[in-house]
């Protein structure tokens, strides 16, 4: 018993850092309505800033600390109030969690752009020595603390008091909840909603600066990721509080830490279950938090009562248009794919056929988020899991029974469409950020749980998976599995558009209107809902499978962390979730963009060194561009693209078709109404007065997308 | 819907007559030559003048892995052979310096084999190696780093143009002697085991155990505390540390990275356990330098001879001339390198002025004591592929006021051989 009591107190501190981040994390909700997932990067901006004034110019801790905390920290939420999310007060979570993907995604690149990639050790602490066990308390005792610790017991404790006075007592607290919950209603009642949301972000981000800087030196060297790590095991924390409470965000926090330790303390060290409960019990814990915490199931998110007076979001292009531009389009799109093969075929090397292979592939995944995102308006982030599924399954099914790869790539997408269902069963009674964290929940728990085991991934070697003979033909030749890639983009093309089109597609699209109103006229949400998350399942496994066929082997670090998953959510999205297009140009847009910016980057180096007579400041110039900036630019601008999703939610490419369409429709109106002749179909008006067609659009005419660019 | 979803699904997979390619790897429709008895000029990479190899590193990663460095490794061994007339009349280049980004070794190994017209590859310093069955199936000599399973063959798949920097069987689950040796030497006798649980790590921690069953009664040292179920990125070892306090661990071996060995030491230091740690992923000076007193008596060992070694061999004393020369940083990653270009110039000279791809494969694979001028120990090619050699030989470094200091072997030798089928922790002359 002593022992365990030991063991408790010495979860304490982690409680805290769970404790602090979580705290955050609500804040930002609180204050914002904004699942803040970029909270981590804000805090390794502040963590980078305070290293290099601490550590490299040596400044007095209260400076860099003022610089760092209160300074930087505030003043990335105030760049961000700003720029971004005045723009998103009353828009949905949907809208409001992409963003802050791309944040995440795109701010710790800037940062090392700004301040320079290399190793940063040794990250100081928030107190006056420079390494965390140099100062340690009490001594000679059993639980003994160092600075690093004491600093953020101190700091958790102190925030949590402050944020409870502040939404208790004071008037600011409470006009910050009268904004997230709707501005207009708060500017009705005399609240300078501007005003109060910039307080709003600044205050939540110089909690992100602060929880930054004390967290740091708990890593050996200053790395965004293992922040971003430590703000997902804090996740559960921030569920246990509803997303709304602090103290009990902050008993939550507490209680991770302590159950972690008493875990670490009890379970036998060699058991399975020890194996496998410790390293996921974070996760674990935020998945059942998720499914059985009163009030989250059936709670559908606070938005703003007045939001329903806006126009319900625009129907896909590929609904609206006319039937000839339809049939164009197709036309068009068959000719672009068949010009574009040929391309391919004839004039690239194995270097960018290989690339755009993976991209078709990568596609063909980013169809399964058209369907769970797109149709079925869920943010699922755990497509990238679903499609390990898919190459696991075919891997050990072929390893197992030397069975046809093909067949194989099937039955594992059979396997992960049932995982798939299992998953939607409980998730899909959740709504939008709950969602989202349900389904990371997942994607995080089987990285913990099930990749290590070897009956899964193969353990420490990856499973190899030969390429398919269909025939006479051999696809461990590239070219031939190209046009095999193409086929099945095009046959899954053709399933999501016959889902779109068909009745689960519509009642979808439904409920994405009106949930209230779809149920009135019979539509259970829920039974669609997990069709098309089983769907999704289904055609993520399919393209995991071919993936790994091409690759050559079910490599989970090299093709399906969950983290590139969130770049794919963030990188679809932006380009648009409804449109097939969008998802397969995607795919190749992920793959091929960083390579052709590492061209470009190379080329001032390669010019330099060929013009040793070139002046010394372009010489300068040219040569501090390095090919390796090419990832972070290339990841800067994917999370721009999620940012620009709260201009364009229905995304990028969607949108550039829409003009395009709108510009088409003018001409020939323009055209036929010289000629003196009607129109021959009625033609609706372009975007954005395609917004006032009906949502259900297509029924009194055939509509249908080819799937094809246009 | 379900059933249109599965009907496509199904046309797909049930085309008549399908089946598995044979071939490993993808070919592509222009794949690179994969050797013969093809005249020098002909050969990819190779002029009258110049041999032009490429290599791929992790230069942008997330663990701040300075692996960029076995590329300064690799030309500053080029510029010492040019400096010396070159090889066969030719000079050696380093003209593709490519970043895998981790995630895409394949993609940059294949853009080596496609893009670059090499004769070789060499460094492939990367965290992942996807792109091992391109190289395999295209038979060009290459040369890395060996942290990677995909490195090592077997014996229907050898692998034999793969070369690591001393070998390339990896085998993390074996038993070993080094480790119970330094407990040996260190005079410890209780040890506790730490990894996390993920594959890689278990299965060296597996390992451990199993060398300490097999050595642990010569080397009076025994495991008494094992836990290799840690959560990756775990900041807290509070509670290992106090188990194993209570255990009376004296000696920590760990299969964990510098994030995991460094918390580890601050909560061994805060605990006040005195308890030296065996490092096998800490070779860095730089490290040291920040935390260099956490680490005080502590332990790793090596596969070549140390940086800091008194009594340099002509090896260590050419790489550090040259690689300072070139601008580079003296440590294991440019070492890496070097020893790399070090192994392809041998293949290249004993492969004689006729020489291909195929023949430099069989000059390295005939070699049978392959030391790099005193840098190795001595690597056997003709079973380094695919098995572990019967002598097992390492260096010894121990940190001493915050730098690494060699431990030298009985005789005054760098290296401490064993003769693994005696399964006796008694030294042996390599």
């Amino acid at each position: 018993m002593e022992t365990l009591l030991e063991n408790a107190v010495r979860g304490i501190p982690t409680g805290c850092v769970f404790a602090l981040l979580a705290v955050g994390l609500v804040l930002t909700y609180k204050t914002s309505g904004v699942f803040n997932l970029a909270f981590g990067a804000q805090a390794y901006a502040s963590a980078a800033v305070f290293y290099v004034v601490r550590k490299d110019h040596e400044w007095p801790l209260l400076w860099a600390a003022l610089l760092a905390v209160v300074v930087v920290g505030p003043a990335i939420g105030l760049l961000l109030e700003r720029v971004l999310f005045r723009y998103l007060r009353t828009a949905g979570s949907m809208a409001k969690l992409v963003t802050s993907l791309g944040l995440l995604i795109a701010i710790p690149e800037v940062v090392k752009l700004v301040l320079g990639d290399e190793s940063r050790k040794n990250p100081p602490p928030l107190w006056y020595v420079m390494r965390t066990d140099e100062w340690l308390w009490p001594r000679n005792t059993s639980i003994v603390l160092d600075a690093g610790q004491i600093a953020t017991i101190a700091a958790t404790v102190t925030v949590v008091v402050a944020l409870v006075l502040l939404f208790r007592f004071s008037s600011l607290g409470l006009r910050m909840r009268a904004v997230v919950e709707s501005p207009r209603m708060a500017e009705l009642n005399g609240v300078d909603s501007e005003r109060v949301s910039m307080t709003s972000w600044m205050l939540s981000s110089l909690l992100a600066g602060l929880a930054g800087v004390l967290l740091a030196p708990l890593f050996a060297s200053l790395n965004p990721l293992d922040l971003f790590t430590l703000l997902v095991a804090a996740l559960a924390a921030t569920v246990f509080g509803g997303l709304t409470s602090i103290p009990l965000t902050f008993a939550g926090g507490l209680l991770l830490g302590v159950l972690q330790a008493v875990l670490a303390g009890s379970l036998p060290t060699d058991s399975i279950l020890a194996t496998g409960l410790r390293p996921a019990l974070p996760f674990l814990v935020l998945f059942l938090l998720l499914l059985f915490r009163p009030g989250l199931r059936s709670t559908r998110e606070v938005t703003d009562p007045l939001a329903t007076v806006e126009a319900p979001p625009p129907a896909p292009v590929a609904l609206v248009r006319p039937h000839w531009m339809t049939v164009g389009t197709r036309a068009f799109g068959a000719v672009v794919v068949a010009l574009g093969l040929a391309a391919c075929w004839f004039l690239l090397d194995g270097y960018w056929l290989g690339l755009v292979i993976s991209g078709i592939i990568l596609g063909i995944i980013m169809m399964s988020l058209i369907v769970v995102v797109g149709m079925g308006g869920m943010l699922s982030l755990c497509q990238a899991a679903l499609a390990a599924i898919g190459a696991f399954g075919t891997a050990q099914l072929v390893a197992a029974t030397g069975m046809s790869v093909l067949g194989a790539i099937v039955i594992g997408a059979v396997i992960a469409a049932g995982v798939g269902a299992l998953l939607a069963v409980p998730v899909v009674r959740l709504d939008g950020v709950y969602l989202a964290l349900a389904t990371l929940a997942f994607a995080l728990m089987f990285e913990s749980i099930f990749v290590p085991l070897s009956w899964v991934s193969g353990g420490a070697v990856p499973l190899s998976v030969p390429r398919p003979l269909i025939g006479p033909i051999d696809l461990a030749d590239d070219r031939w599995f190209l046009l095999f890639a193409v086929l099945c983009a095009a046959a899954v093309s053709a399933v999501v558009i016959r889902l779109r089109e068909g009745t689960t597609g519509r009642f979808l699209q439904a409920l994405q209107t009106s949930d209230v109103a779809a149920a009135s006229i019979g539509i259970s949400g829920r039974r669609s809902r997990v069709v098309a998350f089983t769907v999704a399942a289904a055609i993520a496994g399919f393209g995991g499978g071919l993936m790994a066929t091409y690759v050559g082997q079910a490599n989970y670090q090299s093709s399906f962390p969950y983290l590139i998953g969130l770049v794919w959510v963030a990188l679809l999205v932006s380009a648009g979730a409804r449109s097939v297009q969008a998802a397969v140009l995607s795919g190749l847009f992920f793959f091929l963009f960083p390579a052709i910016l590492t061209r470009l980057f190379t080329f001032p180096g390669n010019w330099v060194e060929s013009n040793p007579d070139a002046p010394s400041w372009v010489a300068s110039a040219l040569g501090a561009i390095q090919p390796n900036w090419a990832q972070s630019v290339a990841f800067i601008l994917f999370g721009i693209g999620a940012i620009t999703y709260a201009k364009h939610p229905e995304g990028s490419i969607e949108a550039q078709t829409a003009t395009s369409v709108g510009a088409i429709v003018r001409w020939v109106e323009r055209r036929r109404g010289d000629a003196g002749t009607g129109p021959s179909d009625p033609v609706p008006p372009p975007s954005p007065e395609v917004t006032d067609a009906p949502p259900l659009a297509g029924t009194g005419r055939p509509t249908a997308d080819s799937g094809s660019p246009g | 819907m379900a059933l249109a979803a599965a009907a496509v699904l199904a046309a797909v997979a049930l085309v008549p007559a399908c089946g598995n390619s044979s071939s490993n790897s993808s070919g592509g429709g222009s794949s690179t030559t994969a050797g013969g008895a093809a005249k020098p000029s002909a050969e990819p990479g190779v002029t009258d003048t110049e041999i032009r190899v490429g290599g791929v590193a992790s230069v942008t990663n997330p663990l701040g892995g300075k692996y960029d460095q076995a590329f300064d490794g690799v030309k500053a061994y080029f510029d010492m052979v040019n400096s010396e007339g070159g090889v066969n009349g030719r000079q050696l280049k380093l003209v593709s310096e490519r970043d895998d980004k981790v995630a895409s070794n394949k993609d940059e190994v294949r853009g080596l084999l496609e893009q670059d017209n090499v004769f070789a590859v060499l460094p492939v310093a990367t965290l992942l190696f996807t792109g091992a069955d391109e190289l395999v199936a295209a038979g060009v000599p290459t040369f890395g780093w060996t942290i990677n399973p995909e490195w090592q063959g077997s014996a229907d798949n050898p692998k034999a143009n793969l070369f690591g920097q001393a070998g390339s069987y990896l085998c993390l689950g074996c038993e070993q002697p080094a480790v119970p040796y330094i407990a040996k030497e260190a005079g410890k006798s209780k040890v506790g085991l730490l990894g996390y649980a993920v594959p890689q790590s278990s299965q060296c921690v597996d390992g451990y155990d199993k060398s300490f069953t097999k050595y642990g009664d010569e080397a009076g040292a025994s495991v008494v505390f094992k836990d290799s179920s840690l959560s990756y990125g775990t900041t807290d070892f509070s509670v290992q540390v106090a188990k194993m306090k209570d255990a009376g661990v004296d000696m920590v071996v760990t299969c964990i990275d510098t994030n995991g060995v460094v918390g580890l030491a601050k909560e061994l230091k805060k605990q006040d356990v005195k308890a030296i740690q065996y490092l096998p992923n800490a070779y860095d000076q730089e490290l040291l330098d920040e935390y260099g007193d956490l680490f005080e008596g502590s332990y790793l060992y090596t596969s070549f001879l140390p940086l800091e070694s008194d009594e340099p061999s002509q090896g260590m004393k050419d790489y550090r001339k040259w690689i300072e020369k070139a601008g580079g940083e003296v440590g294991e990653n440019s070492l890496v390198g070097w020893l790399n270009a070090a192994l392809f110039v041998e293949g290249l000279r004993k492969a004689g002025p006729d020489f291909t791809r195929q023949k430099v494969i069989d000059a390295i694979n005939s070699e049978t004591d392959w030391t790099a001028d005193g840098l190795l120990s001595g690597v056997d090619w003709t079973e380094s592929h695919t098995q572990r050699t019967n002598i097992s030989c390492s260096a010894t470094l121990k940190v001493v006021d915050s730098k690494f200091q060699p431990v030298e072997g009985p005789g005054g030798t760098p290296f401490v051989c064993f003769d693994l089928a005696s399964g006796t922790l008694e030294a042996v002359r390599q």
